[in-house]
């Protein structure tokens, strides 16, 4: 049989294929961050951009103090907010993908359904319930015990806000990837001597960790850049990195100072990834097909 | 002796559906047992509820006379084989067969020792850095076997430890896993569904049937003796046959078959007027060109040759009898050659057929 359709050199169709994506990719991501790069090395000077190339907001950002400890303590953020997610959200997906039965989609999908509504909207709802006059206080006060004062604008308040923000992104990660698991595995290693906990170690979590590694950039990195949440929870002492950066495009106007900081949030988290990829043996992920 | 394994009236159901009911089985040291059955038999669950992976509902599961029945698996130092292999994906060779060796602490230079002496049993050495991705489907489930031996167990279960290989792998592995339950003397408690295959390789053997034991002994017992309609109808894939009590006397029955009157030793109650089902197997019947060939023998049937398909060992021929009535028979090769439609005579001994009551609990299939 004759093929009568049109027909391309192969690299004319892959190059036809992938060009929508490539073209979406440059025009709202590279462009963007292109741009951004430049400014960096830029000055500001009453609310104007000037293309005076110089380092100097580089070094105001990895030198001045403020900014370090600013970094820092978002880094510590990011750090605790993906340790609570993970511990968390491990025997969430669990759950599902074992015992969830045909409801295993819909109750990952509720697990989501906060994204309906908007940042802004989830963290005020937070408030109502951490804040001093929140849900929990009152209770507390109400039947005559103290309120919990970690709870009212402050970091730990903070941290919860964006444990539960992000952790959607977590349980679907882990989620899927256990979709993948054969659980008969574990009773191979139960008849083979391996205590539950042991089982967990030796199996279901190395060949989970690809997924679990997933989930802890995918909330790594926005709440490595957390603005909002910080803002709303975390009250006076609890601004991070995100709101200082935020605060040059705003109320000080210093566009390339925040642009440096942009590239330096943009390159630590970059860091990252790199770091938790390094983690991830291709030889022993299990995802090697039929592996078994 | 305390047997090895003993379980007593062991039952297990799931929902509506029992899995196992009122189970008794012994298993002795140092034998090779198979458990055959049809899928949804039981025999998996039961293979389970040894390993520990299922908690009987009733019953009691003792292993060298110590009770085990509420004792997780990794308590029980119980070896199992898997149908899918089922390796560990992430580990090598060497680490999949050590794991027991491992979960047991055992000293890393006893692992390696034990390790060495495993695959050279299953005849795994030089593999051991490999991936299981990277194995043969013969290489994975020695791995699976290495792994289930290697702490020399006290038990080796294996489910369907072959059914996913070809049939000439399956032939080879036949032979290997009874060399290795003969070197090291470990009873081996074999699940299939394949006859052939559990008749080859166990010493002795059960039917299983809706959750019961239909019948446990020496494999050539059940396959010459059947006790059961179902063992009967199931083992050598027998013809099947109908026919009506006309006499009893002597111990014998004297059956109208469609007007062919036919022989029969008489195992159960029965009264003339009443029908009985006969199970007779293809290699049991003796095929005459001449009736006077057959004159020795109290059955007798005439009939004609439709077809016979040679197969090597023996020819698979399809006899039309007289009465309407169509049979296989297992004849010597050289019944190939007989001309299609040639008469022919069937003939058998009183003994040769199983008889079973018509209507029995639990039969048929």
């Amino acid at each position: 049989m004759k093929n009568r359709g049109l027909r391309f050199d192969p690299r004319i169709q892959f190059a036809m294929l992938a060009l929508p994506g490539a073209a979406f990719v440059f025009v709202f991501l590279v462009l963007p961050l292109l741009s951004i790069v430049v400014f960096s090395f830029w000055r500001t000077e009453r609310y104007e951009l000037i293309p005076e190339w110089n380092l100097e907001n580089y070094r105001i950002v990895l030198t001045d103090p403020t900014y370090l400890t600013f970094l820092l303590r978002s880094l510590v953020m990011a750090t605790v907010v993906c340790l609570a997610s993970v511990v968390y959200a491990w025997p969430v997906a669990y759950f599902i993908a074992k015992h969830g039965g045909r409801y295993r989609l819909v109750l990952v999908l509720l697990t989501a359904a906060p994204f309906l509504t908007g940042i802004v909207l989830r963290v005020t709802a937070l408030q109502q319930i951490l804040g001093p006059i929140g849900l929990v206080n009152m209770a507390l006060m109400t039947f005559g015990f103290e309120p919990i004062e970690a709870l009212m604008y402050s970091n730990v308040a903070s941290a919860i806000g964006l444990v539960y923000l992000w952790i959607p992104f977590m349980i679907v990660a882990i989620y899927l990837s256990l979709l993948n698991f054969d659980f008969e595995l574990l009773e191979v290693a139960k008849v083979a001597g391996a205590r539950p906990w042991r089982a967990f170690l030796e199996v279901t979590w190395p060949l989970n960790w690809i997924g679990t590694a997933i989930g802890i950039v995918l909330v790594f990195v926005p709440t490595f850049a957390a603005t909002v949440t910080p803002r709303f929870l975390g009250g006076p002492n609890g601004s991070l990195f995100g709101n200082i950066l935020e605060h040059q495009f705003g109320a000080t106007g210093t566009w390339a100072l925040g642009s440096a900081m942009g590239v330096v949030l943009f390159l630590v988290s970059l860091a990252f990834i790199l770091l938790i990829g390094r983690t991830i043996d291709p030889k022993r992920t299990g995802f090697t097909g039929i592996g078994r | 002796m305390t047997p090895v394994l003993d379980l007593q009236a062991v039952e297990k159901r799931f929902g509506a559906v029992t899995a196992l009911s009122e189970v008794d089985l012994t298993i002795d040291r140092g034998e090779f047992f198979a458990l055959l059955g049809p899928s949804g038999s039981g025999k998996t669950t039961m293979l389970r509820v040894i390993a520990g992976l299922e908690r009987p509902d009733r019953g009691r599961v003792l292993v060298e006379g110590r009770e085990v029945t509420a004792l997780p698996p990794y308590l029980r130092n119980i070896g199992m084989v898997f149908q899918d292999f089922l390796l560990f994906p992430h580990k090598t060779v060497g680490e999949n067969i050590v794991f027991p060796l491992r979960m047991q602490r055992r000293s890393r230079a006893e692992q390696q020792e034990q390790l060495a002496w495993v695959s050279r049993l299953v005849r795994l050495q030089g593999l051991e850095e490999r991936y299981p991705h990277q194995l043969s489907g013969g290489q994975k489930q020695r791995v699976a076997l290495a792994r289930g031996l290697v702490s020399r167990p006290t038990l080796l279960l294996l489910d369907e430890p072959l059914a996913n290989l070809d049939r000439e792998l399956r032939r080879e592995m036949e032979v290997e896993i009874r060399r290795y339950q003969r070197e090291l003397g470990i009873p081996f408690v074999y699940v299939t569904h394949n006859q052939e295959e559990a008749l080859t390789i166990a010493d002795r053997m059960a039917v299983m049937y809706r959750g019961r034991i239909e019948q446990v002994g020496d494999k050539l017992d059940l396959y010459m003796r059947p006790e059961t309609r179902f063992v009967a109808g199931f083992l050598g894939h027998p013809n099947r046959f109908s026919a009506r009590v006309l006499e009893i006397a002597d111990g014998r029955m004297l059956l109208d078959w469609n007007g062919v009157r036919l022989r029969q030793e008489r195992r159960f109650e029965t009264r003339a007027g009443e029908t009985v089902e006969l199970f007779l197997k293809s290699e049991r019947i003796r095929l005459c060109r001449r009736p006077d060939e057959a004159a020795a023998l109290p059955n007798r049937v005439p009939g004609r040759l439709q077809d016979a398909i040679f197969k090597g060992v023996f020819a698979d021929c399809f006899v039309t009898l007289n009465n309407g009535a169509e049979l296989v028979v297992a004849a010597t090769p050289d019944a190939a050659g007989i001309p299609r439609e040639s008469p022919v005579t069937l003939a058998w001994d009183i003994a040769d057929a199983h008889a079973f009551p018509v209507e029995q609990e639990g039969g048929g299939s």
